[in-house]
Parts: C-alpha cells; sequence; structure tokens
C-alpha cells in the first residue's frame, strides 16, 4: 500500500514554545487512521500544519507523494486532501444544499465561473444532492445552515469536507459535544464516507476510536509516541501511563 | 411557478417600468430626476457586489465612478474633436472599460485583505486619486472639472440626445442591462462563492478557492459596473468634476446600498431611487438636508440593519399567507406618535440650523411648518421638546404590541406556508 500522507520532523514553535516537537507519521492510503492524546498535545495544530491553516516551522508534510510544505489551504485541498474543524466551520447564511454545493464546485472544474448559471449546472447539483442524501440532510435542503441544530450543523460540516470528493479526509473531533445517540449516528456516517479514502481523525472518544480505526497514533506534548493497531495501542504500556490511563483498560 | 418564471417576470416588469415612466412624470426635472435614478441604481448594485455579496466594506467606490466618468467625458471631447462616427450610446462601454482598468491596477493592492485593513486601504486609495485630481488640473480640469457637449456626438439612429427624455431612454437601457447582467452574477458558481466568502472565507479556502482571488475578481467586476454608472452620469451632467470621486460620493452610495437593504440583491435599487429622490427634493426644502442622511444613517444601521429590503422580506410570508390585515390596526397605531417624533426631531433641527447658521445674517425670525416663529425665544423649543417627548412616550407604550402582533402572524404564517 502507498502512502498516503507522511510527516517528516515537523516542528512547529509560536513565539519560544514550541508546540510540536518533531513530529513523524505515516498514513497509508486507504487507512482509518485515529489521532489521540491528551488535551493541549498538539493535535489540532497538527491538523493545521497538515491542512496549511498554519505552516511548520521546520520539517515536511508529504500528500501521496507531494510535498506540500508551506502551501495555501485551497492548494491542499484541490490536491485533494480535505478537513473538517473541531469548532463547526460552515457557511451560516447559505442554505444547507447552498453550503454543500460550495464544497463540490472546485472539483467539477467551476472554479471562478460568472458566465453560467448555477443552477444549470446538472452533475454539481446532482453530487450535492448525492451529498445531501449520504449525510441525511435532504429535508434541510432550503434551510439556512447557521440555524441548524448542533448535530445537523456537525453532519454538515462533514457533508462541505467530502463533496469534492477529495481521497484524504481529515476530521477534527467530529463527535464531540454530542449526545449518544447522535454519536452512533455520526459513526455509521464517518464509516460510511471512509469507505475508499483514507481518514485522518482526531477523537476524544476511546469507543469511537477503536470501534473505527484500522490504526491509531497516540500524540503526547508534541510528538507521536506510538503508532500501531487498536490491539498493539491498547496494550502498550507507554501509551497508558501517558494517556489513556483507566479508559484503556475499563 | 417556479423561480425562473417569477424572476423572468419580474425583469420584465422592470423593463415596463423604465419604458412607461416618461409617460408618468413628463416633466424635464422628472426626466432629470430619473436619470439620475438609473445612474444611482447601477452604481448602488455595483457597490452591493462588494459589501452585501462578498462582504467588502469600501469608503472608496467612488473612486471608479469618478475615474470613468473622466474617461467618458475626454472620450466624448474626443470623438467630436477627431469627428470619429461613435455615437453617445457607446461610450458609456469606455466607462466600463476604464473602470475595469482601475478596479484591476487597485484591486490588486486592496483586496489582498479583507476587513478593517481593506476598509482602510480602500479609504487611503479614495484620499489619494482625489488629491491628485486635484494636482493634474490638465486631465482632470481642477475645481471646474471637464465639460462635454454630448449633442455633438454622431446622431444614433437620429438620436442627438440633445433632449432630456432621449438621455433617459440611454440609461434606461443601460440601466436595465447593467442590473439583468449583475442579478445574473449572483446566480452563477463565482456569485455563490462571493457569498461563501462573505460569509466564511477560511472554510472558502479549504474548499479549493482562494478567497484572494474571490475578492479580486469581485472587485474588477464591482468597478466595471461602477465605471458604467461614472459614464451615465458624465452624460446626463455633461459635466466631471473632483467631486464625482469624492469622499462624499462614496459615502453616498454607501447610503444607498444600506438603507435600501444590502442583505438582497434589490435593495440598493430601492435605496437608489429613494436617496436620490430626496438628495433632490429635500436639498431644496431645507439647507441641512444632510444632516438629514446622516440622522436616517444612524437610524438605519442602528434599527433597520435590513433596510427597507429586509423589512419588506420579513412581512412576505405574512403578505402572502393573508394575514397582513392582522397587523393594519397595531401598524397604524403607531403612526401618530411616529409622526410626533418626526416632527419633533425636524423641527428641532430646523431650529438649530436656523439659530446656529442663518440667525446671523437673516435675524432669528422664521417660518417653521408654516407657522411663523422665533428661534431666539424659548416656547418652539419648549413645544418640540413636549412634542418629541409626549410621541417618544406613546411610542414605547404601543410598540410592544405591534411587535407581538408582528411576531404572531409571523408565526401564524410560516406555520402555514407548506
Amino acid at each position: 500500500m502507498s502512502t498516503a500522507l507522511k510527516l517528516t520532523d515537523l516542528r512547529k514553535s509560536f513565539g519560544p514554545t514550541e508546540i510540536i516537537r518533531g513530529l513523524n507519521l505515516e498514513v497509508k492510503q486507504g487507512e482509518r487512521h485515529a489521532i489521540i492524546g491528551p488535551n493541549g498535545a498538539g493535535k489540532s495544530t497538527m491538523f493545521h500544519l497538515v491542512s496549511g491553516r498554519i505552516h511548520p516551522t521546520s520539517g515536511t508534510v508529504e500528500l501521496k507523494g507531494e510535498d506540500i510544505t508551506g502551501l495555501q489551504p485551497f492548494e491542499i485541498n484541490r490536491r485533494g486532501l480535505s478537513r473538517s474543524f473541531q469548532v463547526t466551520n460552515i457557511f451560516p447564511k447559505l442554505t444547507v444544499f447552498e453550503n454543500i454545493r460550495c464544497g463540490v464546485l472546485w472539483a467539477l472544474g467551476y472554479r471562478y465561473s460568472f458566465w453560467r448559471f448555477i443552477d444549470n449546472l446538472k452533475d454539481a447539483n446532482a453530487r450535492a444532492e448525492e451529498v445531501m442524501d449520504l449525510i441525511g440532510l435532504s429535508a434541510r435542503h432550503e434551510t439556512p445552515a447557521g440555524i441548524l441544530t448542533y448535530a445537523e450543523q456537525r453532519a454538515l460540516e462533514i457533508g462541505i469536507t467530502i463533496a469534492g470528493g477529495a481521497d484524504v479526509i481529515m476530521l477534527d473531533e467530529p463527535t464531540a459535544g454530542m449526545s449518544h445517540s447522535e454519536t452512533d449516528h455520526a459513526v455509521a456516517l464517518i464509516r460510511k464516507i471512509s469507505e475508499g479514502r483514507t481518514l485522518v481523525m482526531v477523537e476524544h472518544d476511546m469507543s469511537v476510536v477503536f470501534g473505527l480505526a484500522d490504526r491509531i497514533s497516540v500524540l503526547v506534548y508534541g510528538q507521536i509516541i506510538a503508532s500501531d493497531t487498536p490491539q498493539a495501542i491498547r496494550a502498550n504500556k507507554a501509551v497508558r501511563e501517558a494517556y489513556l490511563g483507566e479508559e484503556a483498560s475499563a | 411557478m417556479s423561480a425562473t418564471v417569477r424572476t423572468l417576470l419580474a425583469f420584465a416588469l422592470f423593463a415596463v417600468a423604465l419604458a412607461i415612466m416618461p409617460k408618468i412624470f413628463p416633466s424635464g426635472t422628472a426626466l432629470t430626476m430619473m436619470s439620475l435614478m438609473g445612474v444611482a441604481i447601477v452604481f448602488a448594485l455595483s457597490y452591493n457586489m462588494l459589501l452585501g455579496q462578498t462582504g467588502l466594506l469600501s469608503f472608496g467606490h467612488a473612486v471608479y465612478y469618478g475615474l470613468a466618468g473622466f474617461a467618458a467625458i475626454h472620450a466624448m471631447n474626443w470623438v467630436v474633436r477627431n469627428k470619429i462616427g461613435v455615437s453617445l450610446p457607446f461610450i458609456p462601454i469606455v466607462g466600463a472599460v476604464a473602470g475595469l482598468f482601475f478596479g484591476i491596477v487597485f484591486g490588486s493592492i486592496s483586496t489582498r485583505r479583507a476587513g478593517t485593513v481593506f476598509a482602510m486601504i480602500s479609504l487611503g486609495l479614495g484620499e489619494l486619486v482625489v488629491a491628485i485630481t486635484l494636482i493634474m488640473r490638465g486631465v482632470f480640469g481642477g475645481e471646474e472639472g471637464i465639460s462635454a457637449n454630448r449633442a455633438k456626438l454622431e446622431p444614433f439612429f437620429g438620436f442627438k440626445f440633445g433632449p432630456q427624455i432621449e438621455v433617459y431612454y440611454l440609461i434606461a437601457v443601460w440601466c436595465f442591462i447593467c442590473v439583468a447582467a449583475m442579478y445574473a452574477l449572483t446566480r452563477t458558481p463565482f456569485g455563490r462563492m462571493c457569498n461563501a466568502v462573505r460569509d466564511n472565507p477560511e472554510r472558502a479556502e479549504f474548499v479549493g478557492y482562494s478567497t484572494q482571488r474571490v475578492r479580486f475578481i469581485a472587485f474588477c467586476l464591482s468597478a466595471l459596473f461602477a465605471g458604467v454608472a461614472g459614464a451615465l452620469g458624465a452624460i446626463t451632467f455633461e459635466l466631471v468634476n473632483a467631486q464625482a470621486l469624492s469622499a462624499q460620493q462614496s459615502g453616498l452610495v454607501l447610503l444607498m446600498s444600506y438603507v435600501g437593504g444590502v442583505g438582497h440583491f434589490f435593495g440598493p435599487i430601492i435605496g437608489a431611487v429613494l436617496i436620490t429622490l430626496l438628495q433632490i427634493s429635500l436639498s431644496d426644502i431645507t439647507k441641512a438636508w444632510l444632516l438629514y442622511f446622516g440622522l436616517m444613517f444612524i437610524f438605519v444601521v442602528m434599527f433597520w440593519p435590513g433596510g427597507i429590503a429586509g423589512f419588506i422580506d420579513q412581512h412576505r410570508p405574512i403578505v402572502r399567507s393573508g394575514r397582513f390585515g392582522r397587523l393594519l390596526p397595531s401598524y397604524s397605531a403607531l403612526a401618530l406618535p411616529v409622526a410626533g417624533i418626526a416632527l419633533g426631531v425636524i423641527g428641532i433641527i430646523e431650529l438649530a440650523h436656523h439659530q446656529l447658521v442663518e440667525a446671523a445674517s437673516e435675524g432669528s425670525k422664521m417660518k417653521l411648518f408654516g407657522i411663523a416663529t422665533d428661534s431666539a425665544t424659548v416656547a418652539p423649543w419648549l413645544a418640540l421638546v413636549a412634542l418629541l417627548a409626549v410621541a417618544g412616550l406613546v411610542f414605547r407604550a404601543i410598540w410592544p404590541k405591534a411587535a407581538e402582533a408582528f411576531a404572531t402572524a409571523n408565526a401564524a404564517a410560516r406555520g402555514a406556508a407548506p
């Protein structure tokens, strides 16, 4: 299996504080890879570094073998990596359908087109409808995204992320703040959308992590201290001490 | 009725309205005013491509209007001087090209950033261009500006565009083309991404779009249409001076868009018509007209952020479900106190203006609402303050009922909607 994502000796400092301290990680194509670790370990920072929201102080990020270090978010997105956000990050005044369609346009080659009517783009509309169906928001077609419930907004967040058909999907705490039933729903959704794609996700809910992931990496204090199968991670002594503690044995 | 049919119908009505207006208001003053309204509509809509559609607050949009106006007036003179067979209806194309050119030049600097930085740069560029126009007197004509004679261009199918009615129709046709084009633009992938960038620029970057590029294209297209407006203005006045690209002109287009409602495509059209009407009629009635504009702007920003279009939009479901009648009693009860407040405010402004500005030269005796009074005495002040206070208290007492009536009707209308 070829490598989807490879981080090599990645470092990021904010002023004198080094948040990411020589991080190495390899994610294989088609793998569901979870990143776990305590609060403040640098999980979200790592996501920002990979997706281009912030740029690393040193080290490299490779996407499907291509060096994407220092590229802008839209350049990275165009190369087939798409991400969601921990804090819901949607287009609040646009309808649910418009939100999804915005995620579709670039990938289908419509770019900055101002000479075609958007409602006549059959492929874009069909693709958006498909995604609406997939995330279970078809009934909310014309609702402004800003007034959806929290769980619906989280689903929309995932919908926008996958709409463009990126083959590497990064989800930042997709089930945070959800009730049990909502979480079950979200897990089923993530399983569905990650089929045939590479998934990297940050998640705090261990039942979600161990239920979904093919591989787990543990990020502590800006470094990956272990990267292995769920069984191996559960058995790893260093990981238990550093992070899992009671949760893993429970 | 499908949305497309409704849109086509609306544009057909718009075309008919533009065509028959001179039959309803045939006077010379009315024709001039309606011509200016047409110019203002194009200008305000072009401004709203930035503010309402893309979320860019510009304080220097008149730069493109004004520079294109100068380009158009020079083009007219050049065409006349060299006896080139170009007729007047094609001059706005010169304005469009000039607007686009300056949009590309200045936009490449100002659209690198959004928000406060963009607003500040637009203000700075505006001041810079005004300063340049006053220095380069050869090109911009200094204080007097540059004038032209539109009737000297090659006639267009026999029309020489001397009479105002012919100019009105020239403007009406261009206004229709521009409104249709700008509306069409909102229905394209680019138009939708402008909205996305307005709503959440960060997320737009993560679905593959360079927000800087989106802002830049929006800016250039907006400058292009502002350029058409500038050329139409130059054709109407046969004169362009530094006033056309001043900060006041930039403020005026912001006022038009905001009062009309930036959240709706048709909002700036309402604003442009209303503000042009007020600008011309108010300046005849009172010398303090600019003050009223300022007050109106503050009022809209504070209490009516959706503008007139927002107000209409709020009531649309109620009207559609036939519940507007239920609002009439409570709304008409508000009319009296609102009139009282308006009279009080207007009276105080006029008294103050007379006392502070005109009393020294003309004496403190004046006519207020047709009643002889004296701005240096206490009585009229007391009466107006009392009127304002009483009307204000009555308004406060009645307002909750009107708000409740609206909420009830609105909830019922939305519940009843399919």
